[in-house]
């Protein structure tokens, strides 16, 4: 300490400080409990999801043998009336496919005998094998087929996306709702704040870490799902990626609104405690009276979220409404991806907004 | 150079800061000196950014604290209260998170920071997270970490509190080293001795106001209060007690035991002389007139009973 004080440093620009705010921050979660516990919730609901419809005699794929084929006579618009016999099963591998009249094998021949149709119809696979006119099918007693089958990516991947808007939430909770107000309750606040970096950095800093955490656990989510459906599903839905991206802006949405909560309460178990209530049970509720009122709540966040797993869903499903007597209607409302991915975004922004505001103002006082 | 013009801080009903207007000149070690409560904590904490002000101005090497938050701490390192840390940090990467913040590069913050831990000798605990730290090792890291970036100004509120005799001692010895490298120093403290022993000057505020500001040798020659201690060979008679609690420039007289009294004195050496002979001349015959305490301490304690 005897040397001689030269200049002293030059303080980085606000820009610049970012970083190092998110990088201790990120520090922060990885050295925490709470990564290890968002992690095992992960791997605990994805074996569940996983493993459980196999073991309840409801594999993903398997081959159906000699299965008996109800065949149709039926004129599906091509002009030539053709027998149909339709398989019982969303997704099935063409390739596979052998046809056995009365026993004995009848192979398509290049499409001489009958061709195999698939295609996607009101969100469930439509598997026919279409028959050609001709003097055999005229007189036998039983068509059978045998085939492999397999679960189609876009219902495999919605039993698991059902999940991502609890995973957010958890993951908001434990990366973002105690964030701002851990610096005055725990007073770590005497140590930063006298730092010259403004209040506004800090907030970024800190909202970019939140994000990020939760960006690698719902990320690790898809991850795991896609490379399962791969392998149990034989690709991943062409709507997945669209998905994704909806369950990261839910992700940010809700993180501002857990650190609007957070910079307005003083204890950091409270802004735990109601930023998962509010998402978790408060918002839901509204959403439910939605139901019985009628009324088509869609400035509610969670009733946007919705939209990443309806996204999944070809065609998207539409409002509808059932009567179910005594004067009692239950109507069923969806958000359009559009309107979603707008109600998440205002959110986001006013979200951030307010809280920043509250931060920048908010006194280490007491 | 620390400028506070008129600030003052409104909590509801109470008035922690009141009107306070001082300045700390470059290279100089002020003591901020004041009772609990008095409001060291909450000038500080306007100047360091961590609550507003109501009114007045908090200004750090020009620059107002208020308007400009970033560029006034640009040169300052503070410790306010006793900090908090990050639990799940070392101190080294503490110093690192903060240092980089401050600008300085990794190489050095590491260069730095063994410096600046040894001398708080925190060197053995450097790769130990923070974690259950105890709340003297917490301090001593406070001010490290204060020192990192060779500030210009060093804010302290309290740097000795919560230490034991020997952590005290070595946060003081600590500081009057640095008093040696040029820095500009503000440090509050409750303890008299502490800012005569480090202080160039002191502040004395109580209530949020500013009692009296001036260099300690100063204030040491300008104190004219004293406490002076008579004893006699005989038990003294209350009629005479009340004749000395009248004589002039007395400010009380109160019976220690019987035969010793304490006066309390405001006035120079030569009408100390004079208050000898007037006692004597009720014809006591007193066998001890001497004063007792410091004259520092007379005052301060003077000053806070007469803000009241
Ligand atoms: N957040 C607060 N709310 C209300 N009163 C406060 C607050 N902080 C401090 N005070 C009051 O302001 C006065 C000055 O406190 P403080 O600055 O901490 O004194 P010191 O540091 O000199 O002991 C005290 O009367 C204290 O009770
Ligand atoms: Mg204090």
């Amino acid at each position: 300490m005897a040397e001689e004080r030269e200049a002293t440093y030059e303080i980085p620009s606000d820009l610049a400080q970012i970083p190092t705010v998110w990088r201790y921050e990120i520090l922060r979660y990885f050295r925490s409990r709470r990564l290890l516990a968002a992690l095992a919730v992960v791997g605990v609901i994805l074996s569940v999801i996983y493993l459980l419809p196999p073991l309840y005699d409801s594999p993903y794929s398997g081959t159906d043998t000699e299965v008996s084929l109800h065949i149709e006579f039926d004129d599906l618009g091509s002009g030539i009336p053709e027998y149909v016999g339709s398989i019982n099963r969303t997704a099935i591998d063409g390739g596979t496919l052998e046809v056995f009249v009365d026993g004995e094998p009848y192979p398509s021949l290049d499409g001489v005998n009958w061709v195999f149709s698939s295609r996607e119809a009101g969100g469930l696979g439509f598997n026919a094998i279409l028959f050609m006119p001709n003097v055999i099918m005229q007189n036998v007693s039983e068509v059978t087929a045998t085939y492999e089958w397999y679960t189609p990516p876009e219902s495999f991947a919605s039993n698991f996306i059902g999940f991502v808007s609890i995973l957010v939430i958890i993951c908001v909770t434990a990366f973002a709702a105690d964030s701002l107000v851990g610096e005055f309750q725990n007073k770590t606040g005497y140590l930063l704040f006298p730092n010259a970096v403004k209040r506004g950095t800090l907030f970024a800093g800190k909202f970019a870490a939140s994000v990020t955490m939760g960006v690698v656990v719902v990320g690790l989510y898809y991850g795991v799902v896609a490379a399962l459906s791969i392998v149990s599903a034989r690709g991943v839905d062409d709507d997945y990626m669209l998905s994704f991206l909806l369950a990261i802006e839910y992700l940010i949405a809700a993180t501002a609104i857990a650190y609007f909560i957070s910079s307005l309460l003083k204890g950091t178990t409270g802004a735990l405690v109601l930023t998962f209530f509010l998402l978790f049970m408060i918002l839901p509720i509204v959403d439910g009276v939605s139901m019985f009122s009628g009324v088509k709540i869609e400035g509610s966040v969670t009733f946007a979220a919705g939209a990443i797993s309806y996204i999944l869903q070809d065609p998207y499903p539409a409002d509808s409404m059932m009567d179910v007597g005594m004067g009692m209607e239950i109507h069923s409302f969806y958000p359009s991806p559009e309107t979603a991915a707008i109600v998440m975004l205002l959110y986001a922004v006013i979200g951030c907004m307010l809280s920043m505001v509250l931060f920048k103002r908010k006194q280490l006082a007491g | 150079m620390i400028e506070l013009e008129h600030l003052t801080k409104d909590f509801k009903e109470i008035k922690a800061v009141d009107d306070l207007t001082l300045e700390v000149p470059r290279s100089r070690t002020v003591g901020f000196l004041g009772p609990n409560g008095a409001g060291k904590t909450t000038t500080i904490k306007i100047l360091t950014n961590l609550i507003s002000s109501s009114s007045g101005r908090a200004v750090l090497n020009g620059v107002d604290v208020v308007t400009s938050p970033k560029r006034a701490l640009a040169n300052v390192g503070a410790v306010v209260e006793t900090p908090e840390f990050y639990p799940y940090l070392t101190p080294m990467e503490t110093l690192h998170y903060l240092g980089r913040l401050r600008g300085m590069s990794p190489n050095d913050i590491t260069r730095r920071g063994k410096d600046v831990l040894d001398e708080v000798k925190m060197t053995e605990w450097k790769g130990t997270r923070i974690g259950k730290f105890s709340k003297g090792m917490k301090q001593r890291l406070a001010i490290a970490q204060a020192l990192l970036h060779e500030p210009e100004i060093l804010i302290l509120d309290e740097p000795t509190s919560g230490l034991d005799p020997r952590g005290m001692v070595e946060v003081r010895e600590t500081i009057k080293s640095l008093k040696k490298q040029d820095y500009t120093i503000f440090m509050s403290s409750h303890l008299l001795g502490e800012v005569q022993e480090i202080c160039d000057s002191a502040a004395l505020i109580n209530r949020g106001k500013l009692l009296i500001y001036d260099t300690i040798e100063h204030l040491k020659t300008v104190t004219k209060v004293a406490k002076l201690e008579v004893t006699t060979d005989l038990d003294v008679p209350p009629q005479i007690m009340s004749a000395v609690n009248s004589m002039p420039n007395v400010r009380s007289a109160e019976a220690v035991n019987p035969r010793t009294f304490v006066v309390t004195f405001d006035g120079s050496p030569d009408q100390r002389a004079d208050l000898l002979l007037a006692i004597q001349k009720q014809g006591l015959r007193v066998t001890g007139f001497s004063p007792v305490g410091l004259p520092l301490e007379m005052m301060y304690m003077e000053l806070i009973k007469e803000s009241r």
